[in-house]
């Protein structure tokens, strides 16, 4: 089995004192495996993302990564250790070119290697390589997906965390997306995925959390958890049979 | 003709002064959601700076480059620390309601604290002027429009050419995608206001030999500013260029061909009918803001 890379330790986190998302939850991410996390809305599986990603301050818990509490470290920080997060939605720079979008997403690295890192994703997405000088705003959805992933791939990740990336997209263009993440998670980098098209994320994940409530509910091999009845019962909210 | 364009190459020269405190106005609100009721007397306190580096014997060109220092002091770093950041985080109006507390309080402190008259202020530029067929032209003028278009063009340059101004640019279009990538928003957000006070003090430069500097002297400016960025587009640093020309150029049209009397209410109505037939402005685009 896989080592942990990513760890919740009885993580209580939430928007407000008032509203608290994550109700202790304890979960973790296997290096070199995508797992996904799925559940009804408002179980907490952007949450999850969100504080992991220093964008949310537990209060309380532990969340590491590889062994080391990583609590409300900022975003730049874990950059720098090797996270990247492509959040939910369009999170292009619409009014500036495809080079600048990306050349951001390297904003961290030393400028030297910036024009070698370009290449390499560009290298793997031929796509963006065609509309490198428009405007990102005029890529189509599945352009403008394909951009984000790839900005976020320019640090080389340990750890990629996607939140929802078939939002929008076509099925083709999401099986494109899935084998993306897949190649990525085969060439030894953690993916982390909060997905709503679960039976299709199901058949590239390795693993699957349950989440409800802001509790890891069940917690599966995905292949297992793809030719369960329960599934659909499972991800509207209905509750977990096995608790992990 | 001649008094045609005489009448547009001076509205372009004072609308473009208009034109920098515009831009002031939008680049605060894209980056920061910041309106700035108190852009006016960002452009008046620099002046009396101005005036008082002088008056300590620094000739003109060191007492604006001083004024520009202490005006990213006091109205950068000082505006942002003591009234922004406090606020920012309980919404728009609290701030709205702040910086018109700051522009009433600015103008009461001059005007009881130091003086109410109108103070000369001179001109950076040569008096006189030249002519060309029938066509006088100021040497005012023009070096107001040399110096304004220098400062807007240099501000694209950097917006458009650098890291830096494209990850302000960045800041300003989606601040929570600038975060995932490492983009240091705090330190950006706070070029924007540094920026905001240059464009500030140089406003104050090219306006204030006109206008004379007095404790209210912000007053005209600051509106026409504000209706300026709100006729170009509230969120685009080219619609407040657009917006401050348009409303410097009607305002001498209308003063010359109509009537003088009119001349101050050409902003208001240049204003009323964009925000009736185009609200989001006349290169602006419509934007949407999670409550």
């Amino acid at each position: 089995m896989a080592d942990k890379i990513i760890e919740f330790d009885k993580v209580i986190a939430g928007y407000s004192p008032s509203l608290t998302i994550l109700n202790e939850t304890t979960l973790d991410a296997r290096r070199g495996e995508i797992t996904l996390l799925i559940g009804p809305n408002g179980a907490g599986k952007s949450t999850v993302l969100k504080t992991l990603f220093g964008m949310l301050v537990p209060r309380s818990g532990e969340v590491r990564f590889e062994g080391k509490r990583i609590n409300g470290k900022p975003p730049r920080a874990l950059l720098a250790d090797g996270i990247a997060f492509v959040p939910q939605g369009r999170n292009l720079f619409g009014s500036l070119s495809v080079r600048h979008n990306l050349e951001l997403g390297g904003i961290t690295l030393p400028r030297g290697e910036l024009p070698a890192r370009i290449e390499e994703v560009l290298a793997r997405f031929p796509r963006i390589r065609e509309r490198i000088d428009n405007q990102a705003s005029t890529m189509s959805g599945g352009e403008q997906k394909q951009l984000e992933v790839g900005r976020a791939l320019l640090l080389r990740p340990r750890v990629l965390l996607i939140d929802e990336p078939s939002i929008g997209l076509s099925p083709k263009l999401v099986q494109e997306v899935m084998t993306l993440l897949r190649g990525l998670a085969d060439a030894g980098t953690t993916v982390l995925m909060v997905e709503q098209n679960v039976r299709t994320a199901l058949k590239y994940s390795n693993r699957a959390l349950v989440l409800e409530m802001g509790r890891l509910a069940l917690d599966r091999p995905a292949s297992e958890l793809l030719h369960d009845p329960d599934l659909n019962r499972l991800f509207l909210g209905g509750h977990a049979r096995t608790a992990a | 003709m001649g008094d045609l364009i005489q009448l547009i190459v001076s509205g372009i020269a004072t609308g473009a002064i208009y034109a920098l405190a515009a831009l002031g106005f939008t680049l605060l609100w894209q980056a920061a959601g910041v309106i700035n009721f108190s852009q006016g007397e960002f452009v008046m306190l620099p002046a009396f700076a101005i005036l008082l580096f002088i008056a300590l014997g620094a000739p003109l060109w060191l007492a604006f480059l001083l004024a520009c220092v202490a005006a990213m002091l006091v109205l950068g770093i000082g505006f942002k620390w003591v009234i922004v950041d406090p606020l920012i985080r309980h919404g728009v109006i609290p701030l709205v309601i702040a910086t018109l507390g700051l522009s009433i309080g600015l103008k009461s402190t001059l005007k009881a604290g130091y003086s109410a008259e109108a103070h000369p202020f001179p001109s950076p530029f040569p008096g006189g002027q030249f002519s060309i067929a029938d066509v006088n032209i100021s040497y005012a003028d023009i070096g107001t429009l040399v110096v304004a278009g220098f400062v807007v063009i240099s501000l694209q340059l950097f917006l458009n050419r650098t890291v830096t101004g494209r990850a302000m640019q960045a800041v300003a279009q989606n601040t929570d995608a600038a975060k995932v990538l490492g983009i240091d928003v705090k330190r950006m957000v706070l070029y924007t206001f540094l920026i905001n006070a240059v464009l500030a003090a140089v406003a104050a430069l090219l306006v204030t030999p006109t206008y004379l500097a007095k404790f209210d002297m912000g007053d005209a400016i600051g509106q026409k500013a504000f209706f300026a960025a709100i006729i170009g587009g509230f969120n685009q640093t080219r619609g407040a260029l657009l917006g401050g020309v348009l409303i410097g150029v009607l305002e001498n049209l209308v003063g010359f061909y109509v009537s003088p009397a009119y001349k101050e209410g050409v902003a208001l109505i240049l204003f009323l009918v964009v925000i009736v037939f185009r609200p989001e402005g006349l290169l602006g685009r419509a934007e949407e803001r999670k409550v």
